[in-house]
């Protein structure tokens, strides 16, 4: 028997398409205020299950930097009736895979589970949120654990990059300069007293969301919620809007001095966007383009063809307010000031000229089609409806995310580029060996170079 | 939960494993080669990780960057990463779009060699160095793997070397030299594929046919370079090394070597890191972190490797202007506990649990379902085992830990590697 001659050459048709369908977003309210959102999920039987509060960076008091922080590490560190090695010992026998963070948003605790444990889990997560202890001894110990991390985090030129660069897109003296997570001088002084009164104030039930997704129904969710958190009570305070402003007038270099250092961590970057912005999807397709896939045109410019580095990406990170757009690469120490030039050059080209109709179509086929790819598991599902009930989205979201992300087009791009990218007024941070790049970066005039300190990283 | 498992073969010698799930529809394609940095001859080190970077760049078919582009484009992901036994590639993609990574998979192990070029070396070249920089040179303990290997494995046995290898030998590579290393390693003889989500059986097979069959067989692979066994196992003293300066704050390496992936003893070691030091119930946790506070983080794990001896490695770093000696000390002193007092049946219990429930998490996903069925046929050539494989872990018993632990926990078996900050750091004040 012999094959039919196989073309090499000529790119596979598609096999037959079946249809992708975000899950049924079904959304109750307790008498007490508190919202439960809950997608079925069959396959596996496992659940992921989040309680949200507004407890976040955005409320910490001022002079408490990183006290929303705190108070989520130490939630484990004793509650109800058992210490810290009983609620260890529990979570541990139970298989919980247990998560407690912040975002500059919210406050979040939850776990995934086998459905077997699902009771057990949602005892606990009761314990954790309603009823902690903060013993004076693992503050102690939680806050020293927390210095360290800072300290190891300045002396990893990535984190030094990261830092610089939100200190200087936003105006010094306003909230979102500083890092999420606070800085030695205000974590310094946080003790039991600022963290058991951040919780009483912050972990209310009233405009808590509790999010589950996985397998079980929504009545038995709901029916657990209600046994676990329907006596749960509490207003809670109103959540205050920061100032977002940003720091710089014009593109301003500032090399941060990491003597020695072989690689440039490079920044470039300024204020972005809201997560309800309405040009969201196009600003999504936009920076898929510019450098947020491999093949993006940044990533084929500075890697590819320059073989400058192992990847350079870009990204917008949004919040309930304007966050940040940020392009990031770490290059040779010697390429620095040719990489940086054409990273300007690539986001000055996208805002002055129309994409082509195939890198739109590539970048749209690409964010439709790798959006199921982060919804086979529960927590990946459970992440969304995190950002449903984060964000304020509609219920139905999700269900028609992938047909907004087609419709985007190029003139939706090009209108994008030209009011979220600002070339002339982006913070170009570089955390490298300043020595060895400064007069270079003083050669290409992209503005102001300036010299910073991370001492001053403590303002 | 049982994965379904369907294996057969090419009659090029490709060994084939079909997994069916239609709950999303998405293909998981998945393609490891039994070939890692383990068979890098002295001289040529790094040769497998730069390979697998070029196998990106092009084919005789598909043009520099089209084979990301051509995924990317039809809403899939892709990667691929080199360890010390293998090499592997994977996409994921819709699933109407599986024909699609069965071409692109096919042509690079069919029609590389002839559209591979100096420049396409260069280039690629130009970005593992990076690599290295950004990972390993500009990143504090990035060494932290290189230098263990180097200690726990003698010269002449093909893990001396790290992954990433010497800048100095991918200098020295030429083009024929990975040509070479091509035609001697990639063929469907050395390979696995694994697919992995929603297909037809009967379509795939046909598919894969197509495009993989007239793909022909290569000659036997060499055997390992150097002294693959280590007879004995145990490495007979204790090995010591401290690195100043580049560090934040201290950090304490502990690495024994210990019997291979596979082997029951494998699983005891595996079960006996997760009593220590997998969760916060852990001994480490619970007694260094938050009793004693002498370390900031715990962690203990071992390497799933097949070649001659695995190794079971802990970590400690302690808070700024700690003596790390104190901190190898206690470290020490809990691993020899387990062989002096043993352990508690609860202790195993639990940490088995967190395995079983950390295990079926991971498996959601048709591409680390996928992974894993290619590790266990490319390594024990039994894919069913994704469904058995924890039975291995029930079996172990509290009287296991402390038999494996007398055994090879011991100080005549051992590498400490402490990182020192250049001055002891302040703590905050």
């Amino acid at each position: 028997m012999s094959a039919p001659v196989l073309d090499r050459t000529r790119v596979p048709p598609r096999g037959p398409l079946r249809p992708f369908n975000f899950s049924t977003v079904h959304r109750r309210r307790l008498a007490n205020g508190l919202t439960v959102l809950v997608a079925e999920v069959r396959k596996f039987p496992v659940l992921t299950v989040d309680l949200l509060v507004d407890a976040g960076g955005v409320v910490e008091p001022e002079g408490e930097d990183g006290v929303s922080a705190m108070v989520c590490a130490l939630l484990e560190s004793g509650a109800g009736g058992r210490d810290a090695e009983e609620i260890a010992e529990l979570v541990d026998s139970l298989g919980l895979s247990l998560d407690a963070g912040v975002s500059w948003d919210t406050g979040q605790v939850g776990f995934t589970c086998l459905r077997a444990r699902l009771e057990g889990g949602f005892e606990l997560l009761a314990d954790l949120v309603r009823r902690p202890t903060f013993p004076a001894a693992e503050v102690e110990r939680v806050r020293e654990e927390r210095l360290s991390t800072i300290q190891q985090r300045r002396g990893t030129p990535s984190w030094v990059a990261d830092e610089a660069q939100g200190r200087w897109i936003f105006a010094p003296d306003t909230l979102f300069a500083r890092p999420l997570g606070g800085m030695l001088r205000t974590v310094e002084g946080l003790g039991r007293d600022e963290v058991a009164a951040f919780h009483a104030r912050r972990y209310r039930a009233a405009g808590a969301t509790l999010v589950a997704a996985g397998d079980a129904s929504v009545d038995e969710i709901v029916a657990l919620a209600e046994r676990w958190f329907g006596d749960w009570e509490g207003e809670g305070e109103p959540v205050p809007e920061p100032e977002v402003r940003p720091r710089l007038a014009e593109t301003t270099v500032v090399l941060v001095d990491l003597p020695g250092a072989v690689q440039s961590e490079i920044r470039i970057g300024h204020l972005g966007i809201e997560r309800k912005a309405p040009d969201y999807a196009a600003v999504t397709v936009m920076n898929a383009i510019l450098g947020g896939t491999f093949s993006s045109r940044l990533n084929l410019n500075l890697r590819e063809r320059l073989g400058y580095t192992y990847g350079v990406s870009s990204s917008f990170a949004s919040r309930r307010q304007p966050g940040t757009f940020g392009l990031a690469a770490a290059v040779q120490t010697e390429v620095t000031a040719h990489a940086v030039s054409e990273m300007m050059r690539d986001m000055r080209e996208i805002r002055e000229a129309p994409v082509s109709a195939a890198e739109l179509d590539d970048a749209r086929n690409f964010l439709a089609g790798v959006f199921p790819l982060g919804l086979q598991t529960t927590d990946g599902v459970s992440g969304k409806l995190t950002s449903i009930a984060t964000y304020g989205l509609p219920d139905d979201y999700y269900d028609h995310y992938r047909g907004q992300l087609l419709a985007v087009t190029a003139a939706d791009v090009q209108d994008a580029a030209r009011r979220r990218l600002w070339p002339d007024r982006a913070a170009v941070v570089i955390a490298g060996d300043a020595a060895r790049i400064r007069g270079e970066m003083e050669a290409l005039e992209l503005g102001p170079v300036v010299i910073a300190d991370p001492a001053d990283f403590e303002a | 939960m049982q994965i379904p498992i369907e294996r057969y073969e090419l009659d090029n010698g490709l060994k084939v494993v079909l997994s069916e799930d239609h709950t999303t529809p998405v293909v998981a394609l998945n393609l490891w080669f039994n070939v890692g940095s383990r068979n890098e001859r002295p001289g040529r080190t790094g040769l497998a990780h730069l390979f697998e970077h070029i196998m990106f760049q092009g084919t005789v078919h598909v043009p520099d960057t089209g084979h990301i582009a051509h995924v990317e484009r039809a809403g899939g992901s892709l990667n691929a990463s080199t360890w010390l036994d293998r090499t592997n590639y994977y996409d994921t993609v819709p699933s109407d779009r599986l024909e699609l990574v069965l071409w692109l998979e096919s042509d690079r192990l069919g029609w590389f060699v002839p559209a591979l070029t100096q420049e396409k070396l260069d280039n690629q070249r130009d970005v593992v160095k990076n690599e290295r920089r950004q990972r390993v040179d500009n990143q504090p303990y990035g060494d932290w793997d290189e230098r263990l290997q180097m200690l726990l494995y003698p010269p002449d046995h093909p893990y001396h070397h790290s992954v990433i290898g010497s800048m100095a030998d991918l200098d020295a590579a030429s083009v024929d030299d990975v040509a070479d290393f091509f035609r001697t390693y990639y063929a469907p003889n050395n390979g696995v594929l694994t697919l992995c989500g929603d297909f037809d059986p009967a379509e795939a097979r046909r598919l894969i046919e197509r495009w993989f069959g007239p793909i022909p067989r290569g000659p036997a692979i060499p055997p390992l370079p150097g002294r693959p066994l280590l007879e004995p196992l145990k490495i007979g003293t204790e090995i010591r090394e401290t690195r100043r300066g580049g560090v934040p704050l201290p950090r304490v390496y502990l690495a024994w070597r210990i019997p291979v992936y596979g082997t029951q003893d494998y699983y005891v070691a595996d079960v006996a890191s997760e009593l220590l030091a997998g969760g916060k119930s852990g001994r480490l946790y619970r007694k260094l972190v938050r009793g004693r506070r002498m370390a900031q983080t715990v962690a203990a794990f071992v390497l799933p490797v097949v070649t001659g001896a695995s190794t079971l490695i802990a970590r400690g770093s302690a808070p700024g202007g700690e003596d790390p000696a104190l901190l190898e000390r206690a470290l020490r002193d809990e691993f020899a506990l387990l062989a002096s007092e043993g352990v508690d049946p609860a202790e195993v219990e639990r940490a088995v649990t967190g395995l079983e429930a950390r295990h079926l998490f991971d498996l959601q996903k048709v591409n680390e379902r996928a992974d894993q069925i290619s590790q266990l046929t490319t390594y024990f050539d039994d894919p069913g085992l994704i469904n058995t494989e924890l039975d291995r872990y029930r079996a172990v018993t509290a009287d296991d830990v402390r038999r494996f632990a007398a055994e090879y926990l011991t100080d005549d078996n051992l590498v400490v590697l402490t990182y020192q900050p250049d001055e002891p750091a302040e703590a905050a004040s």
